[in-house]
């Protein structure tokens, strides 16, 4: 007999989430290690809005 | 904001996100990280966004996951940034996809919900290195900065 997987619940305007142990810290993960010093060197060179560099 | 969205999983330290989305390609493990800029004041958090491989475990946001889903996975990810200022303060939040094609579907996103998503947050966007305040369907932006209202 096949088996049915049910779709995930979505849920409708703002709430706060789940604190779980097991979401770790992906400070490690060179994905967003990469992600990070782009930005950096993005916003070192154009600043915020209204700010001139 | 009332939007419809996935509920998710955070660390003790509202840092980092974990989510899952939904549709015709299966159950797919969406990660968002915010990580402050370093020496950046005001304080400026870079919003990172992908999937994670299953097997791998590592995450990238280069494959495009086509679950039919995108303003679910977006209105998810604005819930984060709600929930995360909520705990670090009304911060400006850097985001931007690694690719092109990336980076334009994040502002397909952003201009199909900008009713919702206008009233939470002012959204800047980048352009030849000056940032501009949002404006959907008009150019496209290169980054974006979003700030709670």
């Amino acid at each position: 007999m096949p088996t049915v997987e049910k779709k995930l619940k979505t849920i409708k305007g703002f709430g706060p989430g789940i604190v779980s142990d097991n979401v770790k810290s992906h400070a490690n993960d060179p994905f967003f290690i990469k992600k990070l010093e782009e930005a950096t060197q993005t916003l070192k060179r154009v600043g915020l809005p209204d700010q001139k560099k | 904001m009332n939007l419809e969205r996935y509920p998710y999983n955070n660390s003790n330290d509202f840092q980092d996100y974990e989510f899952y989305s939904d549709g015709p390609k299966g159950r797919i493990k969406k990660v968002v990280m915010f990580t402050k800029i370093p020496n950046s004041e005001p304080p400026i958090y870079n919003l990172g966004f992908g999937d994670q491989d299953p097997h791998s475990g590592e995450t990238d946001d280069v494959v495009v996951s086509n679950n039919e889903d995108r303003d679910i996975v977006l209105a998810t990810v604005a819930n984060t940034i709600i929930e995360f200022c909520n705990h670090y303060g009304n911060h400006y939040i850097y985001a931007k996809g690694s690719t092109t094609a990336r980076t334009r579907l994040y502002q397909m996103g952003i201009a199909g919900l900008w009713d919702e998503i206008s009233k939470d947050f002012d959204v800047y966007g980048l352009k030849d290195d000056a940032w501009h305040v949002f404006e959907p369907n008009t150019i496209n932006y290169d980054a974006f900065l979003v700030k709670q209202k």
